[in-house]
């Protein structure tokens, strides 16, 4: 948890516990009695009554629910209670519980390739290196296969009813869709900001007119940018992304209203299932996403950046080093903390993104857009059913908490906190 | 080059006047021309939407239709008055300003205290709470919006203050009106971060020098801390007035009726409105933004800085 804290070089960890509160209770060496420093017992209320205020808040509105929201999840709730039914909403939606053990396994055996990979290059590297990378490449051979067959296994489960089916095939899309969001903005943004931010960091004239401008789209009201963008992305050949398409020799997309993948659509490749990408929509909605957060990436990493001792830069150009290598072997791995917590944090809001896909989505399009959060939405709000939703959310709780601490595994020893 | 000019010398006896041409430094000038090229590149695309926004917004119908860059006839600045008049966007921007005054009202009161403590009361079970609180930040908001939309329904516990004819009795409903879109932000873990952050760089021999004269903690936090750390509390009214300008998904499932709904519910529901009158639209989109945007340009710093304190917006 506090990893994400380690900002900027500050380690919150230190600074709590540096100082131990007492209790302001104990017993008195004279009389042996136990008894109450006054002092300390003030200065104890003093600090309950402080904190009480924003602590009653947060807990009714950020800490109760969750407990109430695993409560909701194991009864049949529509709109009203309607009985305890244990795990049957989990089991609607996760279809196959040996399914789920096995998708499991998969993601380990991914994790298990990946060590195997990286051994193979830190060990002696004569010895054994095409053994390790054989049995790297073995493992994640192995561990693509248990996540593909768990997957259809849980698709193909056998569900009450229809209705319940659909509802775990959304469910299960709009993961893949997150999946989509995910990896199809965080890299583009992370790199371009640390470009930007690179470049920003070179003494440049007018360099905080640039961070200015750049920061400009995450401060813009995400609503508003959905609407512009939704105009902008609009079909037909007069809107402005048709224009520069048509400029470039391509032809007019229909974007927020194409359903259809957009490797089809732009090359022309018929691909089924999860290689097909995403759909045209899904792409506009992605794009979106890199024009808002790349400035804000780039301002962290600005600041990132000038944390970075100078002394080592000068070092390394007094030894004749070009640039490409100062930026390879100094800052790259000095700024891998602030990409580490950028990467986390990116990632947790494209599994939260709501407001810009819901301005943007087409109801012709819906089940092509929505990703997890919008899933659940709908089941909540437009279906009314309540267990459901909230089983839904726990399980995109658990996903995100599995999926942070996969990523903390695999990139803790490579990220170089100083 | 060398032995040239030493046999230069050599022959003719005396140092040749150094033909004074300024070196062109190409490389460094091309350099520049990469870096500010780049940059303007991005800017460009970072200002392009903002740019096509106003531009269209100020264009009669049919230029939208057909999607000029530029407004071929003279600005149509009325588009502004009829996308006010009928988003009914003076409704709106009046509710989302009440909503974000009286719920950063409590949030700094809350934040500035619970700030304080954590950083310098020393009391039991402080780093366990703390800890409990940046705990909240990992959970998606789609867990708790369900329990907290029938919190707010009053159907798990009874909530006060929500009958408008009583003033005080239980058993209410706060479903569509105020205390609904105001009291659930009324705390924030990010401001109590950063200010117990800032509160926590106070030195003590302050609070010494209090103590002596005999200055309690409420005392000191009032007269000797708030005004050094205004900036801190400033950096938090804005990152907040940004957070609650912008909340969206909470009002949609806790308002029914146009009484409280914030400006952002009634942009989207100009979408429909507006249809194919992009022109109004985009001027609906330019009234919802320039409030924020202005607050930016005036308060740049203090966002920056306050975003690159804590990585997060309120």
């Amino acid at each position: 948890m506090f990893d994400y804290f380690i900002v900027l070089g500050e380690d919150l960890r230190l600074s709590v516990s540096s100082i131990t509160p007492t209790t302001g209770t104990s017993t008195s060496p004279k009389t042996g009695r136990f008894y109450i420093n006054p002092r300390i017992f003030r200065e104890n209320m003093t600090g309950w009554i402080f904190i009480a205020p924003a602590v009653a808040i947060i807990f009714l509105f950020g800490i109760f629910p969750i407990g109430y929201a695993v409560y909701m999840s194991m009864h049949n709730w529509r709109t009203r209670n309607m009985g305890y039914v244990e795990f049957a909403n989990y089991t609607n939606i996760i279809g196959d519980w040996g399914g789920a053990f096995v998708l499991a396994c998969g993601f380990i055996l991914l994790i298990f390739a990946y060590i195997f990979w990286t051994e193979a290059f830190t060990a002696d590297r004569e010895k054994w290196f095409f053994l390790r990378a054989f049995i790297a490449f073995l493992i994640l051979g192995v561990g693509l296969f248990y996540i593909v067959y768990a997957w259809e296994m849980m698709l193909n489960a056998p569900a009450e009813s229809a209705r319940l089916l659909k509802y775990r095939e959304g469910f299960f899309d709009g993961l893949i869709r997150t999946f989509y969001y995910a990896f199809g903005s965080i890299p583009i943004q992370l790199s371009l900001a640390l470009l930007l931010a690179y470049v920003l960091f070179q003494n440049i004239k007018g360099k905080s007119f640039f961070r200015m401008v750049f920061f400009m789209p995450y401060i813009t009201p995400t609503v508003a940018t959905a609407v512009v963008f939704g105009k902008i992305f609009a079909p037909g050949e007069s809107s402005l992304i048709n224009q520069f398409t048509q400029s470039l020799g391509g032809e007019a997309y229909r974007w927020l209203q194409e359903r259809r993948p957009f490797l089809e659509v732009v090359f022309g490749w018929q691909i089924e299932g999860f290689f097909a990408g995403p759909s045209m929509a899904m792409v506009a909605i992605v794009i979106v996403g890199i024009w808002m957060y790349t400035g804000y990436n780039a301002v962290i990493f600005l600041a990132g950046l000038g944390n970075i001792p100078k002394d080592l830069y000068e070092a390394a150009r007094v030894d004749g080093a070009s640039e490409w290598v100062i930026f390879r072997r100094i800052t790259l791995p000095l700024i891998s903390p602030v990409t580490y917590y950028l990467a986390i944090l990116g990632f947790i809001g494209t599994f939260q993104a709501f407001n810009t896909i819901y301005v943007m989505r087409d109801t012709r399009v819906l089940d092509q857009v929505n990703t997890a959060a919008l899933v659940i939405f709908d089941t909540f709000k437009v279906d009314g059913n309540y267990g459901y939703a909230t089983a839904q959310s726990i399980l995109l709780f658990v996903i995100i908490l599995a999926l942070t601490q996969v990523q903390r595994s695999i990139f803790e020893k490579r990220v170089f906190y100083g | 080059m060398v032995d040239k000019i030493q046999t230069t010398i050599a022959v003719d006896g005396y140092v040749p006047a150094q033909v004074k041409t300024r070196k062109i430094p190409y490389r460094k000038i091309v350099n520049q021309t990469i870096l500010y090229g780049t940059l303007s590149f991005f800017a460009f695309l970072s200002l392009l939407p903002f740019l096509w926004m106003i531009s269209t917004s100020l264009m009669t119908g049919s230029d939208a239709q057909v999607g000029r860059l530029v407004p071929t006839t003279a600005l149509q600045f009325q588009n502004y008055q009829s996308a006010w008049v009928e988003g009914n966007f003076g409704k709106y921007f009046m509710n989302s300003v009440i909503i974000a005054a009286v719920s950063l009202t409590g949030m700094v009161i809350t934040s500035v205290s619970a700030g304080y403590a954590f950083a310098r009361i020393k009391f039991y079970g402080r780093n366990f709470i703390f800890t409990l609180l940046l705990a909240t930040i990992m959970v998606p908001e789609t867990v708790t919006l369900v329990p907290n939309y029938l919190t707010i329904r009053g159907n798990i516990f009874p909530l006060p203050f929500g009958d408008n004819n009583a003033w005080f009795t239980f058993d209410n409903s706060w479903y569509d009106i105020l205390p609904a879109l105001t009291v659930p932000f009324m705390a924030s873990v990010f401001s109590i971060f950063l200010l117990r952050q800032f509160f926590a760089t106070i030195p003590d021999e302050l609070w010494e020098a209090a103590r002596i004269d005999g200055c309690g903690h409420f005392r000191f936090l009032i007269i000797v801390c708030l005004p050094i750390a205004r900036p801190a509390v400033f950096t938090v009214v804005l990152l907040g007035f940004v957070g609650s300008w912008n909340s969206f998904m909470w009002p949609i499932i806790i308002t029914e009726s146009e009484t409280w709904r914030p400006l952002m519910m009634g942009l989207n529901n100009f979408v429909t409105d507006a249809g194919t009158r992009t022109q109004l639209l985009m001027a609906g989109a330019c009234i919802t933004i320039a409030p924020i945007l202005v607050i930016y340009f005036i308060a740049q710093k203090s966002f920056t800085q306050g975003v690159a304190t804590t990585g997060l917006k309120g």
